[in-house]
């Protein structure tokens, strides 16, 4: 079944794409493969598959990334703007009518409970999520190295995070320079 | 008043061009945010993790569109989510068209390979920070050793973390065992 690629149909699919997703930018592949592949087949399996593997080792948001290489690919600068709008747009929505109300009620005791004991339900997640990504990036002695680095420059509160990024940047550079040398050299 | 909006695209430009490793990854910029501009307290923030990970749509942009409405309201919401995105769209468009050559070239593998290490570390700083900034208490220490073992063992929804944990607030809370 093929759905004429149009601005409005880009968006309204991935404006259906942000209102399914949940729970970070891991899922959208899935969600993807679902809408524009398998049903649409707008795109290969294989080739989004491919624009998520980069969007994870490019900055930014993952699903934001994936958005853009998938709307550009589907209908250029403006599907990238369809996609990208599209997948933000629940999100949006949903979040100022939450913020509005949350800021509204924080003045009640049981709300302030509530937030003391989710407090340590969001540091569970953060060190969870550091265990997922850890699993995955933590590979030999370089990798083990940067983090090592990069935890202790965080937590000693001098640097902010961009110049921390911006080092590691340059050790992966200089690292790669050397190895080159050295192979050249053998 | 003009100024607030320009200082939050500047600073949410910034974590969209910095910011790396998906979910969480945008946290500990805007802890960086927080402790210099006190647009939000950290505790706000962690309100704002929550909420922003039960909710539909990517995390990163659910937090930069909570962080930009508490500092600014709807227009500041805004600001936040456009200036985030922003290096997304210019980034991603210039890859797209040399994207054979970037997937094999040596040196972008290399500081992929360093990016990720780095994003995990200062993830894993800002927990660290969290555990001694937040007002944990005996009980809640215990209750946060109690979750990560079982996450440890086995996964679960974000809900169950949330959910389990907001329950035991408002009981703790109540029962008069923390002063919040």
């Amino acid at each position: 079944m093929s759905m004429e690629k149009s601005f409005f149909s880009i968006f309204k699919t991935f404006f259906k794409i942000g209102t399914l997703l949940l729970g970070g930018g891991y899922v959208i592949l899935p969600l993807l493969t679902s809408e524009l592949a398998d049903k649409k087949g707008w795109l290969t399996a294989d080739e989004l598959c491919e624009y998520y593997a980069i969007s994870t080792s490019l900055p930014g948001i993952v699903a934001a990334n994936t958005a853009i290489f998938t709307g550009r690919k589907l209908l250029g600068t403006k599907g990238a703007i369809a996609a990208i709008t599209g997948v933000t747009f629940p999100a949006f929505i949903i979040i100022t009518l939450i913020a509005s109300f949350l800021n509204e009620i924080v003045h009640f005791k049981s709300v302030n409970y509530i937030f003391w004991g989710v407090g340590i339900g969001v540091i569970t997640l953060l060190f969870l999520a550091v265990k997922e990504m850890w699993e995955k990036c933590i590979v030999d002695k370089y990798s083990a190295f940067i983090f090592a680095g990069c935890l202790l420059l965080a937590l000693s509160g001098k640097l902010s995070p961009a110049v921390i990024i911006i080092l590691a940047v340059i050790v992966g550079l200089v690292y790669q320079f050397v190895q080159n040398k050295r192979i050249k050299n053998d | 008043m003009i100024k607030i909006y320009l200082q939050l695209f500047i600073q949410f430009f910034g974590i969209g061009v910095f910011s790396f490793g998906g979910g969480y990854a945008t946290l500990p910029f805007l802890y960086d945010i927080a402790e210099k501009f006190h647009w939000y307290s950290i505790n706000q923030l962690t309100d704002m993790l929550a909420v922003s990970s039960v909710t539909p749509g990517p995390v990163g942009v659910n937090m930069a569109t909570y962080a930009g409405f508490t500092t600014a309201g709807f227009l500041g919401a805004f600001t936040a989510t456009f200036a985030i995105m922003l290096p997304s769209f210019i980034i991603v468009s210039a890859v797209f068209k040399i994207l054979d050559k970037f997937k094999s070239n040596l040196y972008v593998q290399s500081v992929v390979k360093s990016l990720k290490p780095a994003g995990c570390a200062l993830l894993a700083a800002v927990g660290i920070k969290l555990i001694f900034t937040s007002n944990l208490h005996l009980i809640g220490t215990l209750l946060l050793i109690t979750f990560l073992i079982s996450g440890f063992i086995k996964k679960h929804d974000p809900i169950f973390y949330l959910g389990g944990s907001a329950i035991a607030g408002l009981i703790i809370g109540h029962l008069r065992w923390i002063g919040v």
